[in-house]
């Protein structure tokens, strides 16, 4: 098997639409959550989202071109567009054919859809755009980006809820072990704040009650008064690139991709458990022949909800054992919201954007404990100094697909 | 205004073309409008004439040609709006 280096990151957040806003956001813990306007807004259960500002598609796009593009394309096409523009020349002298899209979506162009129901639905009109199926389906994204770049490798799309884009990340670098494919872009994308969907999720009962004193401190992991998960939107996305190579182009490896570990947890299709999430994080240690001793972060699935939160401290624990409180772990989904498809992968960049500062970003709004939640959450503000060899990240879904990510530093 | 003015004017606004490209001889191809871009400019066109067309895309691609051809399309579809066939 060969090995895999990560030589591009782009992100579209609501921290901040390319890394480095991202990471000082984060650093900062500053939070990207409030109060959202749309639509028919008076008529939701949880009004507040984390949704990404200052994104001026107009100017990104030619207008036929935006025509086409759901929200979800736009932030991967975009991210994929930073994470090329870090990974320098690496397309020149590439068999294009030996280079690949993997992309995890969880909702694909809900907006869309959303939009045309309420054509015929609300404005009983037949007037459906002529590109709606175009937009909305879950490969558009994946599609688009391939076609930007001349991409004639597997060009795959992950549906796997909340892991989709760990999900991508993982499958994209097996194809570079296993030789299939020299160059992957790989993450995830979505684009869920729509009032469609943000109703769906009401109905769910999971997400977050607003705070009474601050809109933007409602999502509370690990936190006795966690009230559920806050939506948000955006994308992440990587260049994956076979180790050789990148290092043959002198590029700047950021990390090496080391393990992903993939298990079903088919009890239940919400209820996580304890033995399924840490099978796991088992696996990806297992995959990476890391010793669970070298891993210096961890950035949790942490969610906000009650089952969430205390069952993944428990498998945190079950993993790792008396080290578990010695690792640093933080829900990042505190600042930017949950993703969802593309939860695993801006929660991967964040946590490979820490390792090379050695700083861990902190769960911010963690003020009153859980006792049922006793790891060292890096509670409120960020923790300088950290020594990150290798870091985990965390993603497991509703239908039960976890997926746990672990990269090492570059040497 | 006639239906090829109004058609240009609307092709001008949709495509960001020069009029002088929009000339009633001119090849939708040429004008880079494939497929899919005409299933765009007819339901734009739709919208603008107050008129529904009947078609399926492969078969409009092989009748309209040329800017005039779907102007001449369209005036057939605004006659049978006025006459409908009893």
């Amino acid at each position: 098997m060969r090995r895999v280096a990560v030589t591009g990151v782009g992100v579209v957040s609501p921290l901040g639409n390319n890394i480095r806003p991202f990471f000082e956001s984060l650093v900062a813990g500053r939070s990207g959550i409030g109060r959202l306007s749309m639509r028919f807004e008076e008529r939701l259960v949880c009004r507040i989202g984390a949704s990404v500002s200052g994104f001026d598609a107009a100017s990104l796009f030619a207008a036929p071109q935006l025509r086409m593009l759901d929200r979800v394309s736009q932030f991967a096409l975009a991210a994929t567009a930073e994470a090329l523009a870090e990974a320098g020349e690496v397309l020149d002298d590439l068999d294009l054919e030996r280079a690949g899209v993997f992309v995890g979506t969880g909702m694909g162009g809900a907006r869309t859809t959303d939009e045309s129901y309420f054509t015929l639905y609300g404005e009983q009109s037949d007037r459906v755009k002529p590109f709606s199926v175009l937009l909305a389906m879950n490969n558009a994204a994946a599609s688009w980006i391939g076609m930007e770049h001349g991409l004639r490798g597997a060009n795959l799309t992950y549906s796997t809820a909340c892991s989709s884009s760990a999900v991508a990340i993982g499958e994209a670098a097996r194809r570079i072990a296993s030789g299939e494919a020299d160059v992957m872009i790989a993450g995830g994308s979505e684009a869920p704040l729509n009032f469609g969907t943000l109703k769906a999720w009401d109905a769910m009962r999971t997400l977050a009650t607003e705070d009474p004193e601050d809109a933007s401190a409602s999502c509370k992991p690990f936190a006795r008064d966690r009230s559920g998960l806050v939506l948000g939107e955006g994308a992440a996305m990587l260049v994956l690139e076979a180790w050789d190579r990148a290092v043959h182009r002198g590029a700047r490896i950021r990390a090496e991709m080391a393990g992903y570990g993939l298990c079903a947890d088919p009890s239940h299709i919400t209820r996580p458990s304890v033995a399924g999430q840490a099978a796991a994080m088992r696996r990806a240690l297992a995959d990476a022949r890391m010793d669970p001793a070298e891993i210096g972060y961890i950035n949790a699935h942490g969610t906000g909800t009650q089952a969430n939160d205390s069952v993944e401290t428990a498998a945190i624990k079950e993993v790792f054992g008396a080290r578990a409180h010695a690792i640093p772990v933080s829900s990042t989904k505190s600042m930017h919201g949950h993703l969802l498809g593309a939860a695993g992968a801006i929660e991967f960049a964040a946590s490979l954007l820490a390792m090379e500062a050695g700083i861990a970003p902190p769960t911010i709004n963690l003020r009153h404990p859980d006792p049922e939640c006793d790891l060292d959450y890096v509670a409120l503000a960020a923790r300088g100094g950290v020594d990150i060899g290798a870091f985990m990240s965390n993603s497991f879904a509703f239908g039960g697909t976890n997926a746990v990510l672990v990269a090492r530093r570059a040497p | 205004m006639t239906t090829l003015e109004r058609l240009q004017a609307l092709l001008q606004k949709e495509l960001d073309l020069a009029p002088e490209r929009l000339a009633p001889d001119a090849r939708l191809e040429d004008l880079d409008i494939d497929s899919l871009r005409l299933i765009e400019i007819l339901f734009s066109v739709e919208d603008a004439f107050a008129i529904a067309v009947p078609a399926g895309a492969d078969e409009l691609r092989a009748r309209l040609v040329t800017v005039g051809d779907l102007a001449a399309y369209i005036d057939s579809l605004l006659a049978r709006k006025a006459n409908p066939a009893p």
